[in-house]
């Protein structure tokens, strides 16, 4: 039958004018009663019937691979059918909220994570290509994608950020894959087994470029603990200088290290807790500070001297001070301390430096509880506000949350309002939603920006306080 | 949100959009800052939307058909107005209430259809003799086009499928627009189809020759229609695409069953907007399709759940398995499915298949309902079933989400066969039929 068809398919290609093909050359029964007359319905006549056994007699080609082993179980429940339909909404832009539309999706998937629940497997593939295009939702899409976003991403380069490397392949992927994705292999590494990830680092550190070694000790900021602070200590030594740096950032974070205690000896000397603060610039740093990681580097706004204090003082281990100093510092010493307790994420100084003088910085390092305890003792509802508002963690409580509206709206700060309109969109308690209507209620219809900036608050609002509904 | 399970999904409202446009506009006014006076109830939705005019249109949708009113000036249907209050009415996040009074317009609308549906059913009796000379002057033109037709088909098999594959794509073209002209439009667009199936196609020879068989086949079948059975002369009909009327249809042959809709697929070209429901009959195991057109930018009238379960009637048309049908009228759901029913192996489908095409040679989409299926991902990806046998999935695929909701986990799918590639509709994923 193969044959015939073949001789078929080529006299049809060529044309009866050239070569023909009869009907009864099919060895088909009954072929030869076909009635057709010359040798084109001939060959359409052969067509029509050897097309017809070709296909009822096709068999399908057997595949024999080994199927990839499939997606791990999920214990997790899925979310409700609501919230499914509220995330797909938002992923397709169906719903949009002014200025947020992504800080509700994260929304979203922050809830799905508390709730321990996960997306219908539907979505995963919205989710991967959204994390694909957001960088900074890819740790929370991980987690709420769980075993089978991980699984699915394998299949496709472009997801490979989701994708789980199975443990086996861990040593050789980090010997021979791209730097890009030998850093980001590290990082992930570096939440879950701080240690291995270290040994790792340890294996091939010296055959390393120093770009890379750089690179490296950059993703030790996650999972950061003395273990290791031997590795660090030796790169101070480094012969690049992008690599002692690295090194003494990831020092300044570990206030119980040597190298903080050396430091803390440097910073004693200078300054002297008496009746106040007594504060001696230091000299040009010796040998052991460079070593140490002081570098001739300016702060913007001080001199040279001052940039040096305010490097050891960020190195100093704050237990060093009392927090009752505050009051009495100099700018340069309350910049030297307001970096170290960034970097030693001190909760307790953080709050006393953001009481005596609240940035951004300090503000958004915070918890969300002090945070707006700080806020809401601000007496100007000015730019200098919106900038903090803008930076403060969320949740917010709820009675900030409409206090801080009513308020806003007693002042009439409209400038404020669009300055944090995405903070407040994110972090803002539902609980505020009567607040914010009543606002818009009362607001002057020519008050354009400050309205569209209202209704796209009480729609996240009601969005939000959906989302926190069904994963209740 | 309790009564969540009864509004529709995204995709479910979208899939009524007469065009891409239209769905992305609907996107557009699926905000609530420009509508007012929303509310909706068991089978209405209704809302105001400020669009460019003064006053704001009017907008109400019977969920029951579904059906669409708008006083906008738009000549679509349904107008994107009508289609983002049901996007707005799907999200279910407060913004559409359901409500116990009716806004006045909706109601009038409501209360106006029902009472345009009873008087429709007395119809008018057509003259019988104009009918027959109709009838006898569109066979002759038929007849007319198939034979020029014929003469086209052997110029064809002269100048062999080599040459003719070079022609420009005016020559399928022209040849179609002949067909559609003789009032063959069926025909017409296949023969339109080739004109870039012949250069996307890698094995577009054996598929142009067997192709100019089941035409001239057709051709064949046209002369002889005398001496057809009924079931022949339906399945020739609906190739030719002579269409039937849908009381002649509902008034021949009937089943009753309870119908699984196991598949929905649509199309859209230029001119047409064309649906296919597979249903699955529980008792009979019969596959039937109903087919649902609309011109391009109007919308379907009618719209079937995937994995809802109906109980009802349908009327058959002539033709060999599987049948084209339609709801008789009386057909109510009764549940939601739990999955794909009547599933096989592959070699049992196709078994099927070949029994089918060997009764209807020029069916073209065959349902299949698999059991078992592994999704292969590669650069052709496949659908595997436990005994190996694989078949290649059409190049318009989502294999990411096949592959998403499957895991990797053999899974029953639901699609068609056709011209040797499997384009699945549907999954069953956790006794649920999902849409692929």
């Amino acid at each position: 039958m193969s044959t015939d068809w073949d001789e078929l398919l080529g006299a049809a290609l060529v044309g009866t004018a050239r070569r023909g093909f009869t009907v009864d050359r099919l060895g088909i029964p009954g072929a030869d009663g076909v009635a057709a007359e010359g040798a084109e319905a001939q060959l359409l006549a052969a067509a029509a019937l050897a097309s017809g056994y070709r296909r009822a007699g096709w068999v399908p080609p057997v595949w024999r691979g080994t199927p990839a082993p499939p997606a791990g179980p999920d214990d997790r429940p899925e979310c409700s059918p609501a919230a499914a339909q509220l995330l797909e909404l938002l992923l397709n832009r169906t719903i949009r909220i002014e200025g947020g539309t992504d800080l509700i999706v994260l929304h979203w998937l922050a809830a799905a994570r508390a709730a321990g629940q996960r997306p219908p497997h539907p979505m995963v593939v919205d989710l991967l290509r959204f994390g694909t295009a957001n960088t900074a939702t890819r740790a929370v899409i991980r987690d709420v994608l769980g075993p089978r976003g991980a699984w699915l991403a394998r299949f496709n380069p472009a997801w490979r950020w989701a994708a789980t490397v199975p443990p086996e392949d861990v040593v050789e992927r980090f010997a021979t894959a791209t730097r890009a994705d030998r850093l980001a292999l590290l990082a992930d590494l570096r939440a879950t087994e701080p240690d291995f990830a270290r040994t790792l680092v340890e294996d091939t550190w010296d055959d390393e470029q120093a770009a890379t070694r750089a690179g490296l000790l950059d993703t030790f900021h996650i999972g950061l603990s003395e273990r290791d602070e031997p590795l660090l200590e030796r790169a101070l030594d480094d012969r690049a200088a992008s690599v002692r740096a690295a090194a003494a950032a990831m020092l300044d974070r570990l206030p119980g290290s040597a190298r903080a205690a050396r430091m803390a000896a440097r910073a004693t000397a200078l300054i002297t807790v008496g009746k106040g603060l007594t504060v001696e610039l230091p000299d040009e740093p010796d040998a052991a500070a460079r070593r140490d990681g002081v570098t001739d580097h300016r702060e913007p706004g001080y001199g040279r001297a001052a940039s040096w204090l305010i490097q050891i003082l960020a190195a100093t281990p704050l237990s060093t001070w009392d927090p009752d100093l505050i009051g009495d510092a100099d700018q340069e010493v309350l910049t030297g301390w307001t970096k170290a307790a960034l970097r030693q994420r001190n909760q307790e100084w953080l709050a006393a430096l953001a009481r005596h003088q609240p940035g951004p910085e300090l503000i958004g390092a915070l918890t969300p509880e002090v945070a707006t305890e700080i806020l809401a003792g601000q007496k100007k509802l000015d730019a200098r506000f919106g900038g903090l508002l803008a930076a403060a963690r969320g949740p917010w409580p709820a009675e900030f949350s409409a206090a801080l509206i009513n308020r806003m709206r007693a002042q009439k700060t409209e400038n404020v309002l669009q300055l944090a309109a995405s903070a407040l969109a994110e972090h803002l308690h539902p609980a505020a939603l009567a607040a914010v209507e009543g606002w818009l209620l009362t607001l002057d219809a020519e008050r354009k920006p400050a309205r569209r900036v209202l209704r796209g608050l009480a729609h996240a609002l009601t969005v939000r306080a959906t989302i926190d509904q069904e994963f209740r | 949100m309790a009564d969540l399970g009864s509004r529709w999904t995204v995709a479910q409202v979208l899939a009524l959009a007469p065009d891409s446009g239209s769905a992305k506009s609907a996107r557009g006014l699926a905000n609530p800052r420009t509508w007012s006076d929303l509310g909706s109830n068991e089978s209405l939705v209704w809302g105001k939307c400020q669009g460019s005019a003064r006053a704001p249109y009017q907008v109400t949708v019977d969920l029951n058909e579904p059906a669409f009113r708008c006083t906008c000036p738009s000549r679509k249907f349904p107008c994107k107005h009508g289609l983002a209050l049901l996007l707005l009415w799907s999200a279910n996040d407060g913004v559409v209430a359901d409500l116990d009074t009716t806004e006045p317009f909706a109601a009038d609308w409501a209360a106006d259809r029902a009472a345009r549906t009873k008087s429709a059913a007395t119809g008018r009796t057509p003259d019988p003799e104009a009918q027959a000379k109709r009838l006898a002057e569109r066979e002759s033109l038929m007849s007319a086009g198939i034979d020029d037709f014929e003469r086209w088909l052997h110029d064809i098999a002269r100048q062999g499928l080599a040459s003719v594959r070079r022609q420009p794509p005016g020559f399928w073209d022209a040849a179609g627009a002949r067909l559609v002209d003789a009032q063959v439009p069926g025909l017409g667009e296949r023969v339109r189809a080739m004109g870039s199936a012949v250069h996307a196609r890698h094995d577009w020879a054996p598929h142009l020759l067997g192709e100019l068989g089941r035409w001239y086949l057709a051709v064949n079948a046209w002369r002889r229609r005398a001496e057809l059975d009924p079931a022949a002369m339906g399945d020739l009909r609906a190739l030719l695409g002579w269409s039937r009327r849908t009381e002649e249809v509902r008034s021949g042959e009937r089943l009753a069953d309870r119908w699984h809709v196991v598949g929905l697929s649509q199309e859209e070209d230029e001119r047409l907007l064309s649906q296919r429901t597979w249903l699955y009959g529980e008792h009979t195991k019969e596959t039937v399709v109903l087919l649902d057109f609309a011109a391009a930018g109007m919308a379907l009238t009618v719209s079937h759940v995937l994995g809802s379960v109906v109980d009802g009637e349908v009327a058959l048309y002539p033709g060999g398995a599987p049948r084209r049908a339609l709801f008789a009228g009386d057909e109510h759901k009764v549940a939601q499915g739990e999955g794909l029913p009547g599933a096989t192996d592959v070699g049992a489908a196709l078994d099927r298949a070949a029994r089918w095409q060997a009764g209807n040679p020029w069916l073209r989409r065959v349902p299949m309902a698999l059991t078992g299926m592994t999704v292969v991902p590669g650069d052709t990806p496949l659908l595997v079933d436990r005994n190996g046998a694989a078949l290649t999935l059409a190049p318009d695929t989502d294999v990411w989400q096949l592959l998403a909701l499957s895991g990797g986990h053999p899974i029953p799918v639901f699609g068609e066969w056709g011209g040797e590639r499997f384009h699945p509709l549907s999954a069953e994923i956790d006794d649920r039929l999902v849409s692929v």
